[in-house]
């Protein structure tokens, strides 16, 4: 299917990529359709494009490729997508990317609000992550 | 906004399937248990709040900016820090 977006122009995507999340991100739950697609070769990140909002897309990245001992308890929300058979080979755990305009310097991951996809179910759901030591601005080029 | 006055021990209901029971009062501090359905997430509002935002934020993220931030990353990475 063919996707209109803001910055990517128009994208063809097969259906059966879309990520579907019941709730939507956070302070966009109208959004529950998403496509998530490499940034570019040699980049930790990809886009994750909304499928209904052409100009809205984050941008994630494994929390593990900058913090090898990064965990969260997946469970609850697992539970609250009601992927009781999931096993973990199933799931990804995203972060979503921050950048400050014009200072790429100060690129930050939040890791309190990771992205669980279920890659089988095409599902996924943004964690609410309470009592972790993790920053919601976490540096990651490591020296803000 | 509806103000109730609970002692502990004692317990709310919200529609039918949601409990909220006062378990402790200690100085300024109130322990509550939440009762309720699995599909209804509960979260403490202020990191809720925070995760909002930081998707405000994210979701005005430029491409020219990122692309910067990876040429950053990769030569941080190949100076072997």
């Amino acid at each position: 299917m063919k996707i209109l977006t803001t910055r990517f122009g128009t994208i063809s995507v097969k259906k059966e990529k879309i990520i579907h999340m019941p709730s939507g991100m956070l302070g966009f739950p109208e959004m529950k359709r998403f496509v998530l697609f490499r940034h570019k070769e040699n980049s930790p990140f990809f886009w994750y494009q909304s499928v209904d909002e052409p100009s809205l897309a984050f941008v994630v990245t494994d929390p593990f490729l900058f913090m090898p001992d990064y965990s969260v308890e997946a469970d609850e929300a697992a539970k609250s997508m009601s992927w009781g058979d999931a096993v973990s080979s199933d799931l990804e755990l995203y972060v979503v990317a921050n950048i400050p305009r014009g200072e790429p310097d100060k690129i930050t991951a939040n890791l309190i609000g990771p992205i669980v996809v279920n890659i089988k179910k095409r599902q996924a759901v943004q964690m609410v992550v309470a009592n972790s030591p993790y920053s919601h601005r976490f540096p990651l080029a490591g020296i803000n | 906004m509806l103000v109730i006055t609970r002692k502990p021990g004692e317990r709310i209901t919200i529609g039918d399937n949601i409990v909220v029971t006062v378990i402790e009062v200690k100085g300024s501090l109130v322990r509550l248990g939440v009762e309720a359905p699995k599909s209804i997430s509960i979260h403490r509002q202020e990191i809720y709040d925070r995760i909002r935002k930081q998707n405000m934020e994210a979701s005005e993220i430029d491409a020219s900016d990122l692309a910067v931030a990876v040429s950053i990353l990769n030569k941080t990475q190949s100076s072997g820090e």
